[in-house]
């Protein structure tokens, strides 16, 4: 049975060990994903966005001090598998990845088109080799690479090859979710633009779902349906793409939007003061109140999360009970 | 699209390259060869200015030829009746045959040279001093005598060594802050003290206290009769230099290739081998163990080479009759010949190791296929 949902996590926490203390780089995150959507999450440098993917993934570095919640994947809880089957059932066959400096992603002394097969391999014994590299040549043409690339070495492509490359992997099993962390981050604006629009073209033609993970909001706008917002480790909003660049609630979310330059308006870009706040020991309340305008007594409390109109979920205390938009001038 | 529009398309690279790769490697390998002879011939001259100290152990030399002919023209008991005068003549005409006999009345540049020519072709001429333990003074067979043993100690030890270290910094990689990788980290530090100094220990507590073991020697003397017992007295006496090979670097190994091995096994490429969902044998052979066979080669290829020149003090303290021990007596006497020997064949095996090597960096690194010469596309 298939539900309309393909991805539905549930107070996920990531916490790592370190010196200092547990850093709660992922904490208590909630949301849904309908399939053949696309989900932006965005949010600065070191908000736990990559630990989010890390996360959903379950590809974990050693030191773990927390890592629990649920993750429905097609209505399945895949939390509860143990690792060799979540390896043998969910990697690359259900849910795929194009990590941050896809650029590294690849084995330097493996040709690019063994590479790209490997999954197939791996994941569909006993397929032919002749069927795995007429796959491999599909997903290379999917993604604009000449087919002639195929027998070369990584280090003998560029940057922006190498990048549609890793992409070209994550197809090639054709996973129904493909987790993509900054894709675009190591890229120049022209590079940048064509990978979206090769990304869009799948989006469109394979229906694939897509999780985007970035810190550039012009970017996300491209290809997404819904945005998340993620501080200091937390999912403070998430509503669908159409209502946020317009009507963002959060705090942080308007100040995030009203630091990105657009073509139409002429308005005054702002910056947000402060810092975000350590992961280490954050506060209890809000963890935006420090660097919040809006801020009132209520934000020593941790908030809950308020369902506005068109499913916008945010995570305020000015929207409690219908006091937001009366605080806001 | 088509099948065989795919492999038309593949055509192309390989046919491009391949005539060009050939020429580009037959003259890269021609280049690589030139160089390391012109190094090995520069290695050897420098072997044989330095051990002979540039002309100096030929003063040395003649001093002792005339002082040995002196000594015999006075004990001789029917030169008692000769002149001072003659008996001076007669010296001066004897160590000058001597000296022409052992080529010592040429100019040392000019002699350096023949030297150089010798040794490049292996002439390696006859010992000053030393014997081979069959009474030869031939500098190859006293080398070729002492080879042997060398080989058989360091071999068994060095190997064993190396791919323990391998193997077991693998393991430790994948344990990164357990116990054991805390233990091996602390005890790196007892690398610092030599194989020699743990052999003294190892001979005191095995041989000395226990008795169970040898003290020294390569076999019992008189050696068994049959070849098995002959073989098994040898392992007997081999298992205290091995060890004490082994423990005095093993802890040093392992965290150099634990540590390094972790470094690699962060790349990014090996993360997406495990998203990929490929199983952790097979990420560590494919995307930690291929892409770091290069650097593992290489210093496996460096232990080989070290493998020929023995160990100086240890083959002393175990009293093992390898090339170590040799190369220090011949130092002591101012063999020359001997010294100069030796640097020869390890100049040459040296020079072998690194023309292998390149060929086999060529064979498991794609990058330095290419790399050998300028791309153009």
């Amino acid at each position: 049975m298939k539900s309309d949902i393909i991805l539905d996590v549930r107070d996920l926490k990531l916490h790592f060990r370190t010196r200092k203390g547990p850093v709660q780089a992922v904490d208590g995150v909630t949301f849904q994903l309908k399939r053949g959507q696309t989900l932006a999450v965005v949010g600065e440098s070191g908000c736990g966005k990559t630990s989010l993917v890390k996360a959903i993934l379950r590809l974990l570095p050693r030191n773990i001090e927390t890592f629990t919640g649920e993750v429905f994947f097609n209505g399945v809880d895949v939390m509860k598998y143990n690792d060799e089957r979540f390896r043998k059932e969910i990697r690359w066959t259900k849910m795929a990845m194009v990590p941050q400096a896809s650029m590294n992603s690849l084995n330097p002394v493996i040709r690019i088109e063994d590479q790209i097969a490997e999954p197939l391999f791996l994941h569909e014994p006993g397929i032919s080799r002749e069927k795995a590299m007429q796959r491999v040549a599909e997903v290379f043409k999917v993604v604009g690479l000449p087919l002639d690339f195929l027998q070369r070495y990584p280090f003998e492509l560029s940057g922006g090859m190498r990048q549609r490359a890793t992409i070209a992997m994550a197809l090639v099993t054709n996973p129904e979710l493909v987790v993509l962390d900054e894709p675009s981050s190591a890229l120049d604006l022209l590079t940048q633009a064509n990978l979206m629009n090769v990304l869009k073209k799948i989006k469109h033609e394979y229906g694939t779902t897509f999780i985007l993970i970035t810190h550039d909001i012009g970017t996300a706008s491209e290809l997404a349906d819904e945005i998340a917002v993620m501080y200091a480790g937390e999912m403070v909003e998430q509503c669908s793409a159409e209502y946020f660049y317009t009507d963002a609630r959060h705090p942080y979310s308007r100040k995030l939007m009203a630091s990105v330059p657009t073509l139409r308006e002429d308005k005054e870009l702002q910056f947000i003061p402060g810092q975000p706040p350590s992961l280490i020991n954050p506060p209890t309340g809000c963890r935006f109140a420090d660097r919040c305008e809006q801020r009132f007594g209520k934000c020593s409390e941790h908030p809950p999360v308020t369902e506005l109109e068109h499913r916008q979920q945010v995570q305020c205390w000015l929207y409690v009970n219908g006091k937001g938009e009366v605080k806001h001038a | 699209m088509s099948k065989i529009e795919t492999t038309a398309d593949r055509a192309v690279p390989a046919r491009r390259s391949a005539s060009g790769t050939f020429a580009r490697i037959a003259r890269y390998t021609l280049v690589r060869g030139l160089t390391l002879v012109i190094t090995v011939i520069i290695g050897v001259y420098l072997a044989i200015l330095i051990a002979n100290g540039g002309g100096y152990v030929d003063k040395i030399r003649e001093g002792q030829i005339r002082e040995q002919i002196s000594l015999s023209i006075a004990g001789n008991e029917a030169l008692r009746d000769m002149t001072m005068q003659e008996r001076r003549e007669y010296e001066q005409n004897l160590v000058a045959i001597e000296l022409s006999r052992r080529g010592l009345d040429q100019p040392f540049m000019v002699r350096s040279f023949r030297y150089l020519w010798n040794g490049l072709t292996l002439d390696l001429g006859s010992a000053e001093y030393l014997l081979s333990d069959s009474g030869s003074r031939q500098v190859r067979s006293i080398l070729g005598e002492r080879l042997g043993p060398t080989l058989l100690l360091m071999a068994t030890g060095q190997l064993l060594l190396f791919f323990t270290s391998v193997f077991f910094a693998l393991f430790l990689s994948r344990r990164y802050g357990s116990v054991i990788d805390r233990i091996v980290v602390a005890m790196a530090p007892t690398s610092a003290a030599p194989a020699w100094f743990y052999g003294i220990f190892l001979i005191l507590i095995f041989a000395g206290l226990l008795g169970w073991l040898p003290f020294g020697g390569m076999v019992d003397a008189p050696p068994p009769p049959s070849p098995w017992l002959r073989a098994l007295s040898v392992i007997k006496h081999l298992v205290l230099p091995v060890g004490a090979i082994v423990i005095s670097s093993i802890f040093y190994t392992s965290y150099y290739w634990r540590t390094f091995f972790l470094i690699y096994s962060s790349e990014d490429y090996v993360d997406m081998a495990k998203a990929k969902g490929l199983p952790s044998g097979a990420i560590e052979r494919r995307y930690v163990l291929r892409p770091t066979l290069p650097t593992i080669v290489t210093s496996f290829a460096l232990t080989l080479i070290g493998l020929w020149t023995g160990a100086i003090v240890l083959e002393t303290v175990f009293g093992w009759p390898g090339i170590g021990r040799l190369t220090q007596m011949a130092i002591n006497l101012f063999d020359t010949p001997v010294i100069v020997g030796t640097v020869v064949i390890y100049a040459y095996l040296l020079a072998l190791t690194v023309f292998l090597l390149d060929i086999v960096y060529a064979i498991v690194d794609p990058r330095v296929k290419l790399g050998g010469g300028e791309r153009r596309s």
